[in-house]
């Protein structure tokens, strides 16, 4: 198995640190920011900013993505040849991978709701081809569309958000809507939205049965998902978008009441399983719960305290998937129950994830201390309840990552570890070193997370992390934390039941028996729908008509104007017309009665040809003309094709197994007609062209230097319109081409 | 197949060209555009393959396999005359020369960006109807055979 890195890892990886550097580099510079029309038309910048917030997780997102690409470019050659796969596979996942970190800094960066909307969906389909990565399993392949489902359609819920705080404040941009927005009903939906799109990213609950799915992905992309993008998302969001959400306390409180209980019941499953990537996956829902929780809280405490939390979570998660990745690739075993004992024979594994694993214990000499002490220092403001709370919520992080790191690297050795490469294990050191500088000397860590803490809140943030050797509350509460996490460890016997209990009700309420319950129905109900659609001609040509009647029929009632049907004056000018119409009429319904072939095709065209007619009646020679040319064009084909058709009779066969359904047919053409009837008569009953283009153009069609004025909207005023359409033309040719001759144009 | 047809539709060609000519030159300040002309000519064309047979048709019309050629060169013209000025800051489709200014004159013909354009879409429609002609035509022999 000695395989060389590919160009493509190679790649990736500087790519990803060359993007760190830049991102160091502009924070030092104080910031960096485009701000160009987009779309100006709707109000749509592109309002990029690497503002504190934004060089955080750009950080964040590029350099962990360094870590990880580093350790995939190792462990991707070595996951595809077990599964006997071609090295070249590698393409369809450095691609994504890198998109992913792309998308991520653009998310960071994001100023405007409709940009963060974007690049929170670029995000998502990221995310769907890297869980699917091993798409010969359905297991990944589920997993990849619930993570899509799930993140994906709550994501519209943010641009819902965006589009109602537009309506109301006239801009999508977030500080110019800080700025504006007022306490209101309608900011409150619209914040409560965006938050929910927010939450369900961050795999919150309800929202989080699609996390531990997604451990279906290769390692890296786990790692890297989990910690520095894609669940970072939802909670970079939430820093963003805080103001807004900070004007409705209802909203910060709901935030503290998902927060406490994502952190409580991930926590509970993380002890509870047995897959190493699981007891990741579960921690991950509890451990961004506390973000949410700080989020919640509000002010700068919280502010800053969540901004450190996301900083020294994702060094510790990242290097602890990544020990997962290699304890599995060394024994070839995966579940916790099976591995012991290993730190004799993989030392600086032990050391490494020993301290990533404090990290997320909270303990000294890491950069996770400070986490927890700003954890409790604001929930110290926020009063009892919630300081009960989150001792609790950091007692069981320290009980389900001990029995991790201890359940793997110490006891009874259970497997043998085979040798792995270099690269497998040096980003875990390497994370493990800064989450021990950042332990000692946490400044720019503080700096880091004060600077994004300034956008969240709104004002200058400082971030206070030092060590202090006296019994203030953060210190006692951090104690008792631990004592209590102790416990949880040990006391197996209060520990399992309830553990369990949680587990089962999980099971059988939870929220992902929901999706699948929903997932189900709503492939049941388009199975229905598809059947009876093209089931005949009829009812294809049924399921056109009558939605369209109905809605247009809705569409009427729900909006009532006065004066909408007008029976106007017959003047004897206007016989011509009523003729043509007339013969339109008895054509039409030769068509419908006629049962020929021939006929029909004659009296279609005769009615075309009577409505070219009324066309040039009413002064529309260019309608005109076109509907001439086409009309001519139809019957050709018509002609064509039916006398290429075989002998009437052999074909008509009614088949008797087949009820006939001449009520349904009555009852769509009768919706379908009487609506269009409605429309159409509502359109002739209004002869002022109320807010139309057309008054314009006919004035400067001079102007362009034309006389008439449709050749001149078709060739000028609606030029583009006009470009694109005759492309379509082009490519329904090549499509043509392509089913009928293989592609071959002549 | 009447013998009047037989005899009239081949000749029908020349005259269609020039109507779609005519439709073109004068299009821009009266009734017309491109598109029609384009279905004018087709339409002639049609009823060559409809008279003579797909393979007659060809053979004695050798000009009719460019109409690939003929589409892309269209869809060339257009995004040109559309586009060009976008090189030089100018937004997609302006108009040249600009509003008031004097136009050049050949006849009827004015040489403005539009026209241009107009003819692009002309050749495009064109080769993209002919094509598929020659595809629909050759199938419904294979069915017939």
């Amino acid at each position: 198995m000695n395989r060389r890195p590919d160009a493509l890892a190679l790649a990736a990886t500087i790519t990803a640190a060359a993007a760190f550097v830049a991102s160091l580099g502009a924070w030092s510079a104080g910031g960096l920011a485009i701000d160009v029309a987009w779309v100006p038309t709707l109000g749509l910048r592109l309002d990029l900013a690497l503002d504190g917030l934004g060089v955080l997780y750009a950080l964040l997102a590029t350099g962990i993505g360094t870590a990880v690409f580093a350790y995939g470019a190792a462990y991707l050659p070595r996951h595809l040849s077990h599964g006997d796969r071609p090295a070249s596979e590698a393409r369809r996942f450095w691609p994504w991978m890198v998109l992913f970190m792309v998308a991520m800094v653009g998310l960071a960066t994001a100023r405007d709701l409709v940009l963060l909307f974007v690049f929170f969906d670029i995000t998502a389909i990221a995310s769907y081809f890297l869980i699917g990565f091993d798409r010969h399993r359905l297991e990944a392949r589920g997993a990849a569309l619930m993570a899509l489902m799930v993140t994906g359609i709550s994501a519209t819920l943010l641009l819902m958000g965006a589009v109602l705080l537009y309506v109301e404040y006239g801009t999508f941009s977030v500080p110019e809507l800080s700025a504006r927005a007022e306490p209101g009903t309608l900011t409150t939906v619209a914040a409560a939205l965006i938050a929910i799109a927010a939450l369900a990213k961050s795999a919150q609950v309800p929202l989080h049965f699609w996390l531990p799915r997604a451990m279906a992905a290769p390692t890296p992309v786990s790692a890297y998902l989990h910690s520095a993008a894609m669940v970072a998302a939802g909670v970079l969001v939430l820093g963003r978008v805080h103001p807004l959400l900070a004007i409705n306390d209802a909203v910060l409180d709901a935030l503290l009441v998902i927060g406490f209980a994502s952190i409580v019941i991930g926590a509970l499953l993380a002890l509870a399983q047995d897959e190493l990537k699981q007891i990741l996956a579960h921690s991950t829902i509890s451990q961004y719960g506390y973000v949410v929780v700080l989020y919640g809280l509000g002010g700068s405490a919280g502010a800053g305290a969540a901004a450190f939390y996301v900083l020294a979570h994702g060094i510790a998660k990242s290097a602890l998937f990544m020990t997962a990745g290699a304890v599995t690739e060394a024994t070839g075993e995966s579940r916790l129950s099976h591995l012991g004992g290993l730190a004799r024979q993989m030392p600086v594994l032990a050391v490494a994830s020993g301290v990533a694993a404090a990290t997320l214990a909270a303990l000294p000499l890491t950069v996770g201390f400070f986490k927890d002490e700003l954890f409790f220092k604001a929930a110290i403001e926020a009063g009892p309840v919630v300081q009960a709370m989150a001792v609790l919520a950091a007692a069981l992080t320290f009980a389900y990552i001990g029995r991790f790191w201890l359940g793997l690297f110490t006891g009874p050795r259970q497997r043998d570890a085979r040798e792995i490469p270099l690269l497998l294990v040096a980003p875990i050191v390497v994370l493990a070193g800064l989450a021990v500088a950042g332990g000692i000397v946490v400044d720019p860590f503080a700096a880091l997370a004060a600077d994004a803490a300034t956008v969240t809140s709104g004002g200058s943030v400082e971030v206070e992390a030092a060590y202090h050797l006296d019994t203030r509350p953060e210190n006692l509460m951090a104690a008792a934390a631990w004592g209590l996490g102790l416990f949880i460890m040990v006391a197996n016997a209060v520990r399992d039941p309830i553990v369990r209990i949680v587990g089962r009700a999980g099971d059988l309420a939870g929220s992902g028996r929901w999706y699948a319950a929903i997932l189900s129905g709503v492939h049941v109900l388009s199975h229905r729908i598809h059947a009876a659609e093209v089931r005949d001609l009829r009812t294809s040509l049924g399921a056109i008509v009558i939605p369209t009647g109905v809605l247009t029929a809705l569409g009427f009632v729900a909006t009532p104007a006065g004066h909408t049907y007008v029976v106007g004056d017959v003047a004897l000018s206007d016989v011509p017309v009523i003729v043509l119409l007339a013969l339109v009429v008895i054509s039409g319904l030769t068509v419908a009665r006629d049962r020929g072939r021939l006929q029909p095709v004659l009296a279609l065209s005769v009615l075309g040809f009577a409505l070219a007619a009324t066309y040039a009646v009413v002064g529309a020679p260019d309608v005109a003309l076109v509907a001439v040319l086409v009309e001519t064009m139809l019957t050709l084909v018509f002609v064509g094709v039916y006398s290429r058709l075989p002998p009437a009779g052999a074909t008509d066969v009614a088949d008797p197994a087949r009820p006939s359904r001449h009520r349904i047919h009555v009852f769509a053409g009768a919706v379908a007609g009487v609506s269009a009837f409605a429309v159409i008569w509502a359109a002739l009953s209004r002869h002022a062209p109320a807010r139309s283009d057309s008054a314009a153009h006919v004035q400067l069609a001079p102007e362009a230097h034309g006389g008439d004025v449709v050749t001149v909207i078709l060739a000028d005023f609606r030029g583009l319109d006009t470009m694109v359409e005759i492309t379509v033309l082009a490519v329904a040719v090549i499509g043509a081409a392509g089913l009928l001759r293989r592609g071959r144009l002549w | 197949m009447s013998p009047v047809i037989e005899v009239v539709a081949p000749r029908l060609l020349g005259p269609a060209v020039m109507v779609a000519a005519a439709i073109i030159v004068k299009g821009y300040t009266d009734v017309g555009d491109g598109f029609s002309a384009a279905v004018i000519v087709s339409l002639a064309v049609a009823l060559r393959y409809v008279t003579l047979g797909a393979e007659n048709a060809e053979r004695s019309l050798r000009i009719l396999r460019h109409a690939p050629a003929v589409t892309t060169g269209g869809l060339l013209v257009a995004l040109g005359a559309g586009f060009a000025g976008v090189a030089f800051g100018y937004p997609p489709f302006t108009h040249f020369p600009p509003p008031g200014a004097d136009v050049v004159k050949i006849g009827t013909l004015e040489l403005i960006t539009a026209v241009a354009f107009d003819i692009g879409l002309f050749l495009l429609v064109t080769g993209a109807l002919v094509v598929l002609l020659h595809h629909l035509a050759r199938l419904a022999g294979r069915w017939t055979r």
